[in-house]
């Protein structure tokens, strides 16, 4: 991608693609294991000397380091488990302490003013972490529509994501059973410190 | 501070903080594919299915 990316004939600057490009790459890391192709393309990022460049380069080495199975085992671990994963990245699980709770409903009411639906293969509640970040970059990029102005971002990330995900993704980083996710949950982290920088400044 | 001025710092801050790095774009992964414009498809209930993760969830919220 280049300067912008045209999207409804709508044109989406630059840094909006590629926060929405970040977002799709959490979205994707933390839905479901990764496939060989997707570690085989986060071993050629790269970072510069920040802290989400950090954490961006400790991914790429380690994705250089793992392999498939290795990188299910861990999901499953992190997300699955026996009885339940080590970790429950959901909203609704953070914001109250029980999974189900009023924050999946305020969600899913602002998901239908929004005409975004779960997809049809997904049974996990939408307000799992990488649902939010996939419907973050859908926001930005206008696959919902029309792109969501700076303002409808914000009252989004706002109201179902920056109460949370931080104190989610800080959790990834340190869990027991991340080595491939622990620098998964530093880049988040700092992306959501920036997200919410970045809101204050300019919605 | 204007809007325009607010949109401009907005826009060197995610510069400085890297977000704009080139690199990190290269991934360029077009969506988990969890989420979809309404009306995308033509019909499905969006209802849970009991499969054995949706059993091990249920199970965790104590349903």
């Amino acid at each position: 991608m280049t300067l912008a990316d045209i999207t409804h004939d709508v044109v989406v600057a630059e840094e909006d693609v590629l926060r929405a490009d970040l977002y799709d790459l959490l979205a994707a890391l933390l839905a479901k294991p990764p496939t060989r192709d997707l570690i085989d393309r986060v071993a050629k990022l790269d970072g510069d000397d920040g802290e989400l460049g950090r954490a961006v380069r400790a991914l790429t080495s380690l994705a250089r380091a793992t392999t498939e199975a290795a990188a299910e085992r861990e999901f499953n671990r992190l997300f699955i488990g026996a009885a339940r994963g080590e970790l429950l990245p959901y909203a609704s699980y953070y914001m109250t302490g029980f999974l189900h709770e009023k924050p999946l409903a305020v969600l899913r009411n602002d998901m239908a003013q929004r005409a975004i639906e779960r997809a049809p293969n997904v049974f996990e509640p939408e307000d799992n972490i990488a649902s939010l970040c996939e419907m973050m970059a859908g926001l930005i990029l206008g696959r919902f529509g029309e792109p969501a102005t700076l303002a409808g971002q914000k009252d989004f990330f706002s109201t179902h994501i920056a109460p949370w995900a931080g104190h989610f993704f800080a959790d990834l980083e340190a869990a027991k059973a991340s080595v491939f996710y622990a620098p998964v949950g530093a880049i988040g982290r700092a992306f959501m410190e920036i997200e919410r920088e970045a809101f204050r400044m300019g919605a | 501070m204007s809007d325009d001025k607010a949109a401009t710092s907005r826009r060197d801050f995610l510069k400085l903080a890297s977000v704009t790095a080139p690199a990190v774009a290269v991934v360029a992964v077009t969506g988990a594919g969890t989420a979809e414009a309404a009306g995308a498809r033509e019909s499905g209930s969006g209802g849970y299915r009991r499969t054995e993760h949706v059993e091990k969830y249920l199970e965790s919220a104590r349903f």
